[in-house]
């Protein structure tokens, strides 16, 4: 276990480097002068000055050639300096640093609160196939994860504005048990439970008229038995990818969710850097992203052992 | 930063809009009622700010600078001038030397009394590039010796001398009879210099903070920026030299998106927004909020001289005669407050009052088109906006290209909201730039110097490096005449006109500075630097 997972963290190195390298490249080459799009940008009343653009650009150290730049930028970055902004002169590392833990215990609670509601309404929806229970369970899924969260929040938002008392509005970030973030995690749980959903009910489907499983009633063991040991573990193993899926775009992406609720996540940070070529920035969450794919491919790998015992005996094979 | 819906089908604002009035309906009246906190003042922020430094000349914080820290003068929301941390000042004869009295009781919020030492070293590290204050040109760009601090060259302005602790003296390049009004704002904030620099005398990181030992010169002072939440509360300052605040406490809270926004003021959970910009703002918010002085600041779109096709002065006068601007107002500004721009002068003493619009002549366009080096429609490249980057300025645009369509068979026009949206190499082929031109000096020389000389950065960017050597000329004649001599703005009116007939800029509208308050919020009159003028005297409720 322990020699998978160090060969696994070794092949990380070169595949970041990479994805930083393509990235670096991109902004160097196809966006344009950060500096002068940020003089290019501002409103009309701020100079434009190339002796001063020289300067700025000169102090960021810019005006070196793509390979020094991008070879002291990973020099650095291995020793923990991730820069600074371009835009606000201030440590990326502490900005990423305020930024990561929102959007990671936002994405972990979706993902919990997801697995607790959808796996079972999923597995009652495939006991019950075709049944009432499993057409509700289906449609309400499918009406759910249709409705996009840029139009949930807000509606939500303003709604409960209308409705609260006055000093209630439920804005900001309070921590992950703070009463404000239910709404947030209820918007960012819809979607992933209607995937879930769905995914854990043909999953279930497929595996409920196995062999084993007849064997397991055939036995006269009870149905909850049946369904929890022995359908549970091959069901999961597709959810478990699924979810992991799920989690990336939940961390990296929630954007319109931060905005609505006003959630100072890695989404948000994400766009704004963007939309300001705030290159340092960019790589951070660019690299901070590309981590979390392998990180949560490393866990998703590791779990599928522990869930189903063929995967485990398959790796020892090779 | 948060996306608008572009008006296609059912907009997300008519979904929240629906859905707000069927459980507003659904309310008991008593929660919907004005919810006013006497005594507080709410702020909805724009954004969750992560630099609340108030030596950046800009940014979304740079609204509510008056709060904390004193100017050395204020314009009032009429354009008048008034003393503050400068209580009198005073020019030589040729206006190369001015001098300036600091109030004798003027203070920090630590007690310590604000010098002259401080002006000068305040002003030395806004100048400085490290510093990165994006308008401290607008201010200081006449002092002796500015040039060689800001570029890194110097640390110290050799202009600014300490004639005592209560007096300076600052020396200029040339004669500026107005350099007086180029201070009165915001832009370079005195700051107790010995706690912000660092021992290589650059702004500490994050010195704003109040956990940091921050000390302002204003009425307020902050005592919370949470850089997670983002919320800002500010209490006053007790040892304020001025009349002591009617507030007890001002809270500022980001909330990004209008809609939510929009519903939050209306509920009264808040008072007043740092810049509000939404489609019917004044069906949304009433008159009042959106409603305030006319400033010298216009939205207009401007053409390369450098780019083909509108390197082609007829092609460019084509493109402006052939747009019906009366109908680009009604699509875009309604019935206001915003009022539809003929020229590029606006609330200042130098708007002229004969200026020829340019007519709408779809006609004459055609004609111009055709004898232009292009010769026929199909014969131009692509013509590429860009600043195209809120729903009113998609509104105009659009209106802009269909104009164009139909007056000029002109069908092949993008639209961007910045330049690097643009691929590399096109990014130096875009022809029109959506712009706002401005000044915070209500002189109509400063306003042409900024917007139509050659050297401006509107000039050189926007209008692809356009030099008119007699406007250049006739400005740089007036900005030598003091504000008294009619003179100062007839030669404006008349580099203005020469202007018009080069063609270079489709007129919009003229901005007004939004009150972006409640009406139960008093005494919130804005200036021209956006701030509010005198903020001691705000009051909320009753």
């Amino acid at each position: 276990m322990l020699l998978f997972v160090a060969r696994r963290v070794l092949v990380w190195i070169p595949s970041l480097l990479l994805i930083l390298f393509v990235v670096y490249a991109l902004a160097f080459y196809g966006a344009g002068d950060p500096i002068k799009l940020i003089f290019l940008k501002a409103p009309g009343d701020v100079a434009y000055n190339e002796a001063r653009i020289e300067a700025v650009r000169e102090a960021a150290g810019l005006d070196r050639p793509f390979i020094a730049q991008f070879a002291s930028y990973v020099g650095n970055l291995l020793q923990g300096d991730w820069g600074n902004s371009l835009i606000t002169g201030q440590p990326v590392w502490r900005t990423i640093a305020a930024a990561a833990p929102v959007s990671g215990q936002l994405g972990l609670a979706t993902i919990i609160l997801t697995t607790l509601i959808a796996i079972p309404l999923g597995v009652i929806a495939a006991l019950n196939q075709n049944g009432k229970l499993d057409y509700i369970t289906l449609g309400a899924a499918l009406a759910v994860g249709a409705i996009p969260p840029y139009v949930v929040g807000p509606i939500l938002m303003v709604s409960l504005i209308l409705l609260l008392p006055p000093g209630s509005i439920p804005y900001g970030w309070g921590g992950i048990f703070d009463v404000r973030v239910i709404l947030p995690l209820l918007v960012l749980c819809m979607a992933p439970v209607s995937i879930i959903v769905r995914q854990t009910r043909a999953a279930v489907i497929e595996v409920m008229n196995d062999d084993f499983i007849r064997t397991a009633r055939a036995k006269g063991l009870p149905e909850r038995i049946v369904v929890l040991r022995h359908m549970m573990r091959p069901v999961l193993t597709p959810v478990v990818t699924q979810l992991g899926i799920i989690m990336i775009s939940l961390v990296n992406g929630a954007i319109f969710v931060e905005l609505v609720f006003g959630l100072p996540g890695l989404g948000r940070l994400a766009v704004q850097s963007t939309v300001d070529n705030d290159y340092p920035v960019i790589l951070a969450v660019t690299l901070i992203g590309a981590a979390l794919v392998m990180l949560s491919n490393l866990v998703v790998d590791l779990a599928y052992p522990l869930l189903d015992p063929r995967a485990h005996a398959a790796r020892s094979d090779r | 930063m948060a996306q608008e819906d572009s008006g296609r089908g059912l907009s997300r604002r008519s979904f929240v809009k629906l859905a707000a009035a069927v459980a507003g309906a659904a309310l008991p009246l008593g929660w919907q009622q004005a919810l006013a906190e006497e005594g507080v003042l709410k702020i909805v922020h724009l954004t969750l700010n992560p630099d609340w430094s108030p030596l950046r000349g800009g940014g979304s914080h740079y609204n509510w600078q008056s709060l904390i820290w004193a100017s050395p003068m204020y314009f009032d929301p009429e354009g008048n001038i008034h003393p503050y941390l400068f209580t009198s000042w005073q020019p030589n004869e040729d206006w190369t030397v001015w001098t300036f009295d600091i109030h004798p009781d003027a203070v920090f919020s630590d007690g310590t009394p604000i010098t002259a030492a401080h002006v000068k070293g305040s002003w030395e590290l806004n100048a400085r590039p490290s510093t990165r204050n994006q308008r401290i040109d607008l201010v200081l760009s006449s002092v002796a010796g500015f040039s060689d601090v800001h570029t890194g060259g110097a640390r110290e302005l050799s202009g600014v001398r300490i004639v005592n602790d209560k007096q300076i003296e600052v020396t200029l390049e040339g004669p500026d009879p107005i350099f007086d009004l180029k201070i009165a704002n915001q832009l370079a904030p005195i700051v107790k210099v010995e706690d912000v620099v660092d021992e290589n005398g650059d702004a500490k990181e994050e010195w704003w903070q109040p956990a940091n030992g921050l000390v302002v010169s204003g009425p307020f002072r902050p005592t919370l920026v949470d850089m997670t939440t983002g919320q800002v509360e500010y209490e006053p300052n007790p040892l304020f030299f001025g009349p002591a605040p009617a507030l007890t406490r001002v809270e500022l809270m980001p909330i990004e998106d209008t809609v939510v926004a929009v519903a939050a003021l209306q509920k009264g959970e808040f008072d007043a927004h740092t810049e509000l910009r939404v489609p019917n703002l004044i069906e949304q918010l009433g008159e009042e909020f959106a409603s305030g002085p006319e400033i010298p600041k216009g939205q207009h779109f401007w053409l390369s001289t450098r780019t083909a096709p509108t390197d082609d002065p007829k092609v460019r006068e084509a493109l402006i005669l052939a747009i019906d601007r009366e109908g680009l107002k009604t699509v875009t500004i309604g019935d206001g407050p915003s009022k539809k721009a003929e020229q590029v002068l606006n609330a200042v003493s130098g708007v002229d009052p004969d200026f020829e619009p340019y007519p709408f002549d779809p006609e004459r366009a055609r004609q111009l088109l055709a004898e232009s080096s292009y010769g026929a429609p199909e014969n131009l490249p692509s013509l590429m906006m860009v600043g195209i980057s809120a729903p009113e300025f998609e509104a105009a645009a659009q209106y802009i290209a269909e104009q164009w369509r139909q007056n000029l068979g002109i069908d092949s026009v993008q639209m961007k909201p910045q330049i690097d949206a643009y691929s590399g190499p096109d990014q130096g082929n875009v022809q029109i730039f959506r712009d706002d031109v401005a000044t915070r000096v209500p002189d109509a020389v400063v306003y042409l110097m900024a917007s139509i000389h050659s050297q401006s950065s509107n000039a050189q960017n926007k209008m692809g490096g356009y030099r008119n050597e007699k406007v250049d000329a006739l400005l740089e004649e007036a900005s030598m005449l003091p504000p008294s001599d009619p003179r100062r703005d007839e030669l404006a009116r008349e580099a203005q006109r020469l202007f018009r007939n080069d063609y270079v800029f489709i007129p919009w509208y003229h901005e007004v500075v939004p009150k972006s308050a409640m009406p139960r919020v008093h005494n919130f009159g804005r200036s021209l630097d956006l701030n509010v003028s005198e903020p001691w005297k705000i009051t909320v409720g009753g």
